[in-house]
């Protein structure tokens, strides 16, 4: 492959990290936690998806490869994610009398139990959606780009949606608030922000956007019940990358995770063309720079960021 | 005040929840005993499961004193017990890829010093950071180790794992011989239903003292520790770092000895694990351990080292259990029911009793504090009168 095409998948891979990583920060800055049901929030959004389109079918057209029918699965998914989240906040979160480290831990606990809920209905097998493996676009295949409209329709809906949450945050009241809150929540709630309804708010957002990552991650790879928790650490890296509580900072650091992620291998080509020495070093290099350890080259960035630069790229200098 | 000298005010002493634990475990153990004697749970599998509980109590000692005494946030458990269980496995399995045939005692040591090592290599970069962050770079860092050991075969095989892990006391005077040399016992209490002793019986007899070994050491050194100066200066961290850093202490360095002490525990655990199973694989590394450690220790009460031993073999049950409840009630799959368990445990806990169900109420408190009667005693005069001060005018 090249250049090229390790560039168009990273998009498309960046696309479904940013879905989770707004989120992921949204919470983090409002609700004032570590939220490890975030990557379950995404698996519960492809499952919902998946029965929703088993049960519509096709429903007559297609666009970018996609039947009508995915994409009712698609609001399915984002739906059903936001009411788990809301529901798990008002019945869990709230009454909760523990510190952020308490709700982390009870966190950790509701993304146990999401994901046991997912595997006893559906086993802990591989599943697709139904619809039909496509071949990469022709025209592009000539520069070594490999992607199929799939890929494109994930990237499209993808922008559409971090286009929308843009224009929430800037020009709405909902936005202000939210953005008040995620700077300040005792001014907010001083300035006679309802606190408690932003909150709510934030939660419906962030899962939304995560069950649609999560859908659209099932389209990328598979779905298994364990795909969001995986997913859930490369997630944190990116926020953090970003700088937790900026939205922004989010998107960028989902972009570049994502980036980073998908382009290990071309990395390591770059690695074996550089005149590195002693020899025994070249060697470790382009051992731990391998497929097998993208993940853990994200880990590694994200711990050397958090020493580094604690606040992340779009955070302010100090607290 | 302890349970010889005086039972009866030993028991009247229990808190509520104190009782209630007593209680039930003490239900428990006679179910399981009957159970035993009318031939349901065979003897060996029985000393299996104290054997996976001290494993789990160990995991939660060592865990306790990071986040118990420290308040060190420590998600990567399962990296730390991993590698205490390769670590000896490399050393003295048949299977090993690169060294293998030592004496399990060579392993052990290995297993501690390989630990320390990765103490040092996730301590140093993240015990500077906060609590959440800590959280997740730990979490991070673990599943980096979990990818290492998956992915380099040259020094892992990969996964594969390791097999012909020999037993812990192989080559030992008579412990290695021990088992063959006991005679088959067969014990019949209810007719029909003997219950037979053979060489798997002492074998796993041979296993449990050696947890009990390492879990008594364990918690010796973790309650000596404790109580001295050096486990104050932890308590003042975990309430008030801030606090312990105005009185001039370097919390850093505190913290890092804290990490190393229950990390090696964790490791003990590891190795105990390895010759308990005698095969060790990419998946012993998997994040479930460390939360299953969690669970024992929030569930028993953070700081509480009886609670430990509680939490771990609530985790037994919850672990073993859930296999026996598929084969005999529910036919759902045991491993999501174990985890939608572990799950509710988690937020029934945190919702209900955050600290835990056997809090510590004396462990925490300088014994000689406790001993004169619970309550200081009430001074009969001012003291401005007992320093002699007098009036002023």
């Amino acid at each position: 492959m090249t250049v090229l095409g390790y560039l168009a998948n990273g998009l498309v891979f960046s696309s479904i990290i940013v879905l989770g990583s707004i989120g992921l920060s949204l919470v983090y800055s409002i609700a004032d936690f570590a939220n490890f049901a975030h990557g379950d929030t995404m698996t519960i959004g492809a499952y919902s998806a998946l029965v929703t389109f088993g049960a519509v079918g096709g429903l007559g057209g297609a666009v970018l490869g996609l039947p009508y029918g995915f994409f009712v699965a698609l609001v399915v998914g984002i739906a059903v994610a936001a009411v788990v989240a809301v529901a798990t906040e008002k019945l869990i979160y709230e009454p909760l009398d523990v510190d952020s480290i308490g709700l982390l831990i009870t966190s950790i606990g509701i993304a146990f139990i999401y994901r046991a809920v997912i595997q006893i209905r559906f086993g802990s097998d591989f599943t697709r959606f139904d619809v039909q493996p496509l071949r990469p676009i022709e025209a592009l295949v000539p520069y070594g780009v490999r992607i199929t409209l799939h890929d494109v329709a994930i990237f499209g809906s993808a922008v559409v949606l971090v286009v929308g949450l843009h224009v929430l945050l800037q020009y709405t009241d909902l936005g202000r608030k939210m953005r008040a809150m995620a700077d300040n929540p005792d001014l907010a709630r001083v300035s006679g922000i309802r606190t408690k309804r932003v909150k709510l708010w934030t939660w419906v957002i962030g899962a939304g956007l995560a069950g649609a990552g999560g859908v659209f991650l099932g389209l990328f790879n598979q779905l298994a019940p364990r795909m969001g928790f995986n997913l859930l650490l490369v997630i944190f890296a990116a926020v953090i990358l970003g700088g937790i509580g900026s939205v922004y900072g989010a998107m960028a650091g989902g972009f570049l995770i994502g980036m980073i992620n998908q382009l290990t291998p071309f990395f390591s080509n770059v690695v074996e063309a550089l005149p590195i020495r002693p020899n025994w070093l070249a060697t470790v290099i382009e051992n731990m720079i391998t497929i097998e350890y993208a993940n853990a080259i994200a880990f590694v960035i994200m711990v050397v960021v958090l020493l580094v630069r604690p606040n992340g790229i779009a955070g302010e200098a100090a607290t | 005040m302890s349970l010889l000298d005086d039972p009866k005010a030993a028991f009247a002493d229990l808190s509520r929840p104190e009782g209630w634990v007593l209680g039930v475990s003490v239900a428990f153990l006679l179910f399981l005993f009957v159970a035993m004697l009318t031939g349901a749970l065979g003897p060996t599998y029985f000393l299996f499961l104290v054997g996976l509980a001290g494993m789990y109590a160990l995991l939660s000692f060592g865990l306790n004193a990071q986040w118990g005494f420290t308040g060190l946030i420590n998600f990567s458990v399962a990296a730390f017990f991993g590698i205490g269980a390769y670590g000896t496995a490399l050393m003295t399995a048949s299977g090993s890829p690169i060294a293998g045939g030592f004496s399990p005692i060579v392993g052990l040591a290995v297993a501690l010093v390989v630990a320390l090592a990765l103490a040092l290599l996730i301590g140093i970069p993240t015990l500077r950071l906060r609590a959440d962050y800590l959280a997740i770079a730990s979490l991070g860092l673990a599943e980096v180790v979990r990818l290492i050991v998956l992915n380099e075969r040259w020094l892992t095989n990969g996964s594969a794992g390791l097999r012909g892990i020999p037993g812990f006391f192989d080559g030992w005077p008579v412990l290695s011989t021990f088992p063959e040399a006991m005679p088959g016992l067969r014990l019949v209490v209810i007719p029909g239903s003997p219950v037979i002793l053979e060489t798997a019986f002492w074998q796993a007899a041979l296993n449990v003292l050696l947890v009990l070994a390492f879990a008594g050491a364990a918690y010796f050194v973790l309650r000596r520790a404790h109580r001295s100066p050096w486990g104050r200066v932890l308590r003042t961290i975990r309430s008030d770092e801030d606090l312990a850093r105005a009185l001039g202490k370097n919390t850093y360095s505190f913290k890092m000895q804290s990490f190393i002490l229950g990390s090696l525990i964790m490791a003990l655990a590891g190795v105990f694990y390895a010759h308990l199973n005698l095969y060790v694989g990419p998946g012993d590394l998997d994040p479930i351990t460390t939360f299953y450690a969690w669970v024992a220790v929030i569930l028993g009460g953070s700081g509480s080292n009886r609670g430990a031993l509680f939490g771990g073999i609530v985790i037994v049950t919850i672990r073993e259990g859930t296999r026996f409840l598929n084969d005999v009630a529910l036919p759902i799959d045991p491993a999501p029911l174990r985890l939608l368990l572990i799950g509710v445990v988690i937020v029934a806990v945190m919702r209900y009793r955050p600290q835990g169900v056997l809090p510590p109420q004396r462990e925490l408190i300088w014994p000689s504090a406790v001993d004169g009667g619970g309550t200081p005693e009430t001074p009969d005069s001012g003291v401005r009168e007992r320093k002699g001060g007098g009036d002023d005018e």
